[in-house]
């Protein structure tokens, strides 16, 4: 019976897409509201008059005087004390107050204490390959814009996910924040954001903060929230006040976990300070986001490197801090003596390294006679030639092909239709697929987006984020369950998985701008190279999460691999899937924005545009606001629909 | 376990607190120099690069702290100005639009850098010759067909350029009545790559480009495959709303107010830089062939010490 | 024991889930199923109208399956759940009206608690897990090491003061447990189903353990269990929950003996009778034609014990209670009795 009806669904959906289909043909080209590339509508003029009415009262307005620019001036000094510790000559001085050597032998010593010897070796091997690399001063600036938005991400965090972790009510005020802060694609709040706090450290810190503060507030909450509830419950039975359990009996207990929680904000904050350079961050994003713009791949790949070279080392060094405390029975004596006489040991070292650092100018500044940069940028170059000039008539057909069939049929029915039309059928759709709260939802958002005139150029990043989320759902399902069924191809991909994340998407779109040339396809591409990870990584964890016992007694009734597969193990993970789905959607939604670099049009190009362009900044912050829109559209019904399902 | 933490803590801090304290102690004994530290804005383009590091070099020989910051151009770096992230802006295309920020004041507007630009649309050389007549925007049309992609809805595709570049695509389509569709590229790698492709694999192009640059003399052939449009008819208002081709822009150069009433060596520099687009393009021709901008602005320098004088003067 | 002082008694104690529970406690609603009402108003009663007394030095069980409210019950008794409705005098002082200083002082002197999964911390020795409510309750580092180490050798932990609770096995653990629960020297312990995470043999160590404490020191305390057999060894008295509600309390004894309805005779008729009853349950008069032994047994001796005596005198024996006979039992009665197990 069930069964029948969902059948019925599946035809009603065919026919529903069939008519979309025919209507759009129809009504082709009418009503689409097109705007040309530098053409205003009377709201975003309306916008950018505020804007400029924003930034022109920067100097007087009492908001900015008492408000954003003493954070901002706070902010800038917090940063710029860190950073003229370890990356920038100040003061006259020829190097850094704490030159290379100093840096390595303190970041070794640190690691040595907190974690395991090995570790140390690695750090020093590490941030002694970014400096072989030519991008020690890079680095040194990415490290320090990381370790100021870390620790002031943390000092609000920490505090919060235990104020959330402990009062439902604080959770449910968050929550709804915290969803956002997820969904919000990286690049759109840069803009609102330079408007108050402007160009600089303050706002790249800033947005940085927006990006791992909910990551450390969410993670703190839930360690707080998954404690074994009888040791608390014990110490209230005991007659302890909230202070003291908190203080000795949940806090210890969640420290490990907290401590994760730290490992996760550090990767979000690096991984967000390479993207806002385009706010003027220093570091390793500069040379990132210029060998996009002038087409010098080997130079962004170097500097990618040394970007991947610093997430793995922070990534290890600090989730072994986490991991040493796994059980919580600490060393015995005669370990402790050891590691202590090692650890006095290695600081004395670390402190006379950092002195000879100071006053001795080799020691401060690294060497740049040994450069291994020039032959992996060299080698990175040919190999994208070769790819581009020799491989690329293969990808380029292929590109067509999903353009002229898939991506190009998709637009006519989203954006060349008239724009009530497409409306009133995602209303439906949604009416159908999740109910009648979130179809009201859908209307609003979508009449929300009509209204400011941005419609067309929506429904275009609409398009490509529906196509690249498809093609990743492909190929991520296909990659997911391959993972899922076998160990030897998960440690395979794993690796590549974790790059994937820890790779910022500039650096990958210049070669795959290559393949494809600049088109919406190139985009669609950088999406879903992105967001492909994510999806491996759920649809694996959820097909090896399918019980052991239901595969066995698919076995026993003797399903072969293929049945097994689509009757036992994709069905039982089916929430996994929808998960997958929308996670997938909402990255690929993140980096379409970024896609405006190589050719995607739509609202990531008029964001790109608003930055530069004073009489289009209005229409930047409005696209800004409806990717904004159109990612909590995707999320509610996506979210809805798989509750339904 | 909690003595060993502590003593951890406690080493460790101890060599924080001696770091700070040695900062403390001889940053005094370093006494800065007169000029002090400026920051430079970087953008994107050779060009600029080129102009920006002989600028940054000449600084730096006169004892000069220079922070170069990448930077969009255009608003993103007025507003960087303002906020005194950077100081200066050594190469503009922008003929106004600082407007805003220089009425404000933080911003000043220094002058002209030499340089000249002349942005226009381009075909792929290779067609030049196999096309006769397409380097004249009357016959456009006429081979518009070739130009198709699967993007440029059966239009021919108008590769425009960067978003924050000086385009007037749009506008120059409508006003030459151009069965083209502007097509927004994004970067100025995408117009590279489209264009370098295109001459190789004989695939027909047509893009934005702009002089001075050394793509010419990457893509060979590429000065003579300008598409040549009806210059503005500025003499009639009704005509002059519709652009149809670039004009020629003297570049500028833009410093914040801050450092132009500093008195420092650095806003001498600045005020005083000038130089040729074959300046220019030596300079980022060694660059484009593997040189680090240092060493290619280093060369130019050394070999051009007259030149150099004159700005310190 | 003394009926007349009880050391906590319970009065028309409720405890109802839900939005609004008061709306459900005095009106007609009070009287509908458990399911009745969730159906009506959404509202879960998990402890209805709950009464009895708890005399100084009394083992008390709560005993019912899961679901039936007793381990809401307890929580209640210290308010770590905050009851809907009712009294609860502990020595004459009302502990739902108290406030917060008050409750936390009653906690840290008077009462404590040992949990099903000991609630041990396990960031911590076992030493500073016993010594952590003296902690609380600002007690000097030496003297709280002091008595924890006292309490480790009554529990029988000696050796184990510096291990830590994931070193221990499960039995160990709650033996720290115990020892937290003594630390304070509290007039009542509360015990949430102290050894159902336990395997059966350890278990049956662990509840002989508890009679020995309670030998030696005396504690009141309330158990809670769903194990009859564990009822019947440790309790003085039992009371059955079901649905929230007391169904029965009694000795063991009482409650195998004249069990009220279906649901506690069904529960009891596991418990070996022999075990719990006393000779005064199975004396009868005797016949005319027997003749009773010389011996005599006491009302209140347990039959299994009475079972060698009656088993080799041959002749029915007189049942003394109070100093004169109440009846006789004779081998055959017993041997009835315990062949009636089931």
């Amino acid at each position: 019976m069930y069964r029948k009806l969902l059948e019925r669904k599946g035809y009603f959906f065919l026919g529903f897409i069939a008519l979309w289909y025919a209507l759009s043909k129809i009504f082709f080209d009418k009503a689409t509201w097109e705007l040309g590339i530098a053409d205003n509508t009377s709201f975003t003029n309306v916008v950018g008059d505020a804007a400029g009415a924003i930034s022109g009262n920067r100097t007087h307005s009492p908001f900015f005087v008492y408000f954003f620019n003493p954070i901002r001036l706070f902010i800038n000094g917090f940063v710029d004390i860190i950073r003229n510790l370890i990356a920038t000559p100040s003061n006259g001085h020829a190097a850094p107050t704490i030159g290379w050597l100093g840096v390595i032998a303190i970041l070794a010593f640190i690691t040595l204490a907190t974690s395991r010897i090995r570790m140390a070796i690695l750090v020093i091997t590490f941030l002694l390959g970014c400096g072989a690399l030519g991008m020690w001063a890079d680095t040194m600036d990415t490290l320090a814009m990381t370790l100021a938005a870390v620790l002031l991400s943390l000092a609000i965090g920490i505090p919060c996910g235990i104020w959330a972790g402990l009062s439902d009510r604080v959770l449910k005020l968050f929550t709804p924040i915290l969803d956002l802060a997820q969904i919000l694609p990286t690049m759109v709040y840069l803009a609102p954001l330079a408007l108050f706090f402007m160009i600089g450290e303050a706002s790249a810190t800033i947005a940085t903060m927006i990006y791992s503060v909910p990551i450390s507030i969410r993670i703190t909450s839930h360690a707080i929230r998954s404690l074994n509830f009888s040791p608390v419950e014990a110490s209230i039975s005991m007659g302890a006040t909230k202070k003291q359990t908190l203080s000795k009996v949940q806090l210890p207990m969640a420290k490990q976990m907290i401590v994760l929680g730290v490992n996760q904000t550090v990767m979000a904050a690096l991984s967000f300070v390479v993207i806002a350079a385009l706010i003027a961050a220093p570091g390793l994003g500069k040379p990132v986001i210029s060998a996009l713009t002038i087409q010098n791949t080997g130079r962004g790949f170097v500097a990618g490197l040394a970007v991947v070279l610093v997430a793995i080392m922070l990534d290890r060094a600090t989730s072994a801090a986490a991991m040493k405390q796994k059980a919580f029975i600490p060393p015995t004596e005669s370990e402790k003596r050891r590691k202590r006489l090692n650890v006095s040991i290695a600081g004395a070292v670390a402190l006379g390294a950092t002195i000879a650092s100071h006053f001795v100018t080799a020691l401060g500044n690294f060497p740049d006679n040994f450069d291994i940069a020039t032959p992996i940028s060299n080698a990175t170059n040919s190999f994208v030639n070769f790819l581009v000039n020799d491989v690329s008539f293969l990808t380029v057909g292929f590109k067509d092909i999903i353009s002229i069939r898939v991506l190009n049929p998709i637009e006519d029915m989203l954006a060349r239709a008239p724009w009530f039309m497409t409306l009133t059928m995602f209303v439906i759709a949604a009416l159908v697929l999740a109910g009648k709260r979130i179809a009201f939802l859908t209307f609003v958002l979508l009449s929300a987006i009509a209204a400011t005139g941005l419609w067309f150029d929506a429904m275009i990043t609409l398009t490509q984020t529906i196509v690249a989320t498809l093609l990743t759902m492909i190929v991520g399902v296909a990659l997911g369950i391959w993972v899922g069924r076998s160990k030897r191809a998960d440690s395979l991909l794993r690796p590549f998985l974790d790059a994937g994340q820890t790779m910022p998407a500039f650096v990958y779109l210049v070669p795959i701008l290559g393949l494809f040339g600049p088109t919406r396809f190139t985009a669609i591409a950088t999406g879903i190279v992105y967001s492909i990870p994510v999806v491996v990584k759920i649809v694996g964890e959820g097909i090896r999460s399918v019980p052991e016992s239901m595969i066995e007694a698919a076995t026993a009734a003797g399903s072969n691999v293929r049945q097994i597969i689509t009757k036992v193990q994709l069905p039982a993970s089916k929430r996994a899937l929808m998960l997958a789905a929308n996670q997938g959607m909402i990255f690929v939604l993140a980096v379409i924005v970024i896609g405006g670099f190589v050719g995607s049009g739509g609202l990531g190009y008029i964001v790109i545009m608003g930055s530069s362009k004073p009489e289009l900044q209005g229409k930047g912050l409005v696209a800004g606001f409806v990717i904004l829109l159109l990612g909590v559209a995707i999320d509610r019904v996506a979210q809805a629909a798989s509750r339904r399902a | 376990m909690k003595l060993t933490s502590r003593r951890k803590i406690a080493l460790a801090s101890s060599v924080m607190i001696s770091a700070f304290a040695m900062t403390a102690t001889f940053q005094s004994s370093s006494k800065a120099a007169d000029c002090g530290t400026w920051g430079i804005a970087m953008h994107a383009w050779n060009g600029y690069t080129a102009s920006a590091q002989v600028v940054t070099e000449v600084a730096k020989a006169q004892g000069c702290t220079i922070n170069q910051s990448t930077l969009t151009e255009g608003g993103t770096t007025y507003d960087a100005m303002e906020a005194g992230t950077t100081d200066v802006i050594i190469e503009d295309w922008g003929g106004g639009r600082w407007q805003k920020w220089t009425d404000r004041g933080a911003v000043v507007l220094v002058g002209a850098n030499g340089n000249v630009g002349k942005i226009g649309m381009f075909v792929a050389p290779w067609m030049v010759k196999k096309y006769p007549g397409i380097t004249n925007s009357k016959n456009l049309n006429k081979y518009a067909s070739l130009f198709k992609t699967a993007d440029s809805g059966g239009k021919g595709a108008w590769f425009e350029g960067p978003p924050g570049y000086t385009t007037i695509g749009e506008k120059m389509i409508k006003a030459n009545k151009l069965k083209f569709k502007a097509i927004a590229t994004g970067s100025e790698a995408a117009l590279i790559s489209t264009i370098t492709k295109a001459e190789k694999n004989k695939k027909p192009a047509l893009i934005y480009w702009w002089e001075p640059s050394t793509l010419f003399v990457k893509v060979p052939g590429l000065d003579k495959a300008r598409v040549n449009f009806p210059k503005n008819d500025w003499s009639d208002a009704a005509k002059a709303s519709g652009l149809t081709d670039y004009p020629a822009t003297p570049l500028e150069k833009l410093a914040t107010k801050k450092l132009m009433d500093s008195g420092s060596v650095f806003a001498k520099i600045v005020k005083n830089f000038k130089w040729t687009n074959a300046d220019q393009n030596a300079v980022a021709a060694d660059i484009e062939g593997g040189m680090t901008p240092e060493k290619a602005a280093q060369k130019w320098i050394k070999a051009h010490p007259a030149q150099v004088k004159a700005w310190l003067a | 024991m003394s009926a007349d002082s009880p050391m906590i008694q319970v009065k028309n104690l409720w405890k109802v889930f839900g939005s609004n529970p008061d709306k459900v406690i005095g009106t007609e609603l009070a009287s509908l199923t458990r399911s009745e009402l969730r159906a009506k108003t959404g509202n879960t009663v998990a402890v209805r109208d709950v009464s009895f007394d708890v005399a100084p030095g009394e083992v008390f069980v709560v005993m019912g399956l899961s679901g039936s409210g007793k381990s809401t019950l307890v929580r209640c008794m210290t308010r770590l759940i905050e009851p809907t409705a009712g009294e609860l005098i502990f020595s004459g002082e009302d502990i739902l009206k108290v406030d917060g200083n008050r409750l936390r002082e009653l906690r840290r002197t008077k009462f404590s608690m040992v949990f099903q999964h000991f609630g041990l911390l396990p960031h911590r020795k076992v030493i500073d897990n016993i010594a952590y409510p003296l902690e609380i309750n600002g007690v000097g580092k030496a003297e709280r090491h002091k008595r924890a180490q006292e309490v480790i050798e009554l529990v029988g932990l000696n050796g184990y003061s510096e291990a830590y609770p994931e070193q221990l096995s499960g039995g160990m653990q709650q033996r720290v447990g115990l020892a937290r629960a003594l630390a304070a020297d509290p007039e009542i312990m509360f015990l949430d189903e102290p050894f159902s995470a336990l395997d059966p043999l350890i278990r049956r160590d662990m509840q002989s353990e508890v009679i020995r404490l309670h030998h030696e020191l005396g504690k009141t305390m309330v158990f809670i269990t769903h194990d009859l057999q564990e009822a019947a060894k440790v309790g003085d008295r039992i009371a059955i929950m079901r649905d929230g509600a007391l169904i029965q309390v009694g000795t063991p004894a009482e409650l195998v003996a004249n069990p009220k309805d279906e649901y506690v005779a069904n529960f009891v008729r596991d418990i070996a009778k022999s075990h719990v009853l006393t000779l005064r349950y199975i004396a009868r008069p005797l016949r005319s034609d027997e003749s009773a032994a010389t011996v005599e047994l006491d009302a209140d001796l347990i039959i299994r014990e009475a079972l060698p005596t009656v088993l080799e005198a041959h002749r029915p024996i007189h049942v003394v209670s109070g100093g004169s006979s109440i009846g006789v039992v004779s081998a055959e009665d017993v041997l009835a009795l315990i062949a009636s197990v089931n």
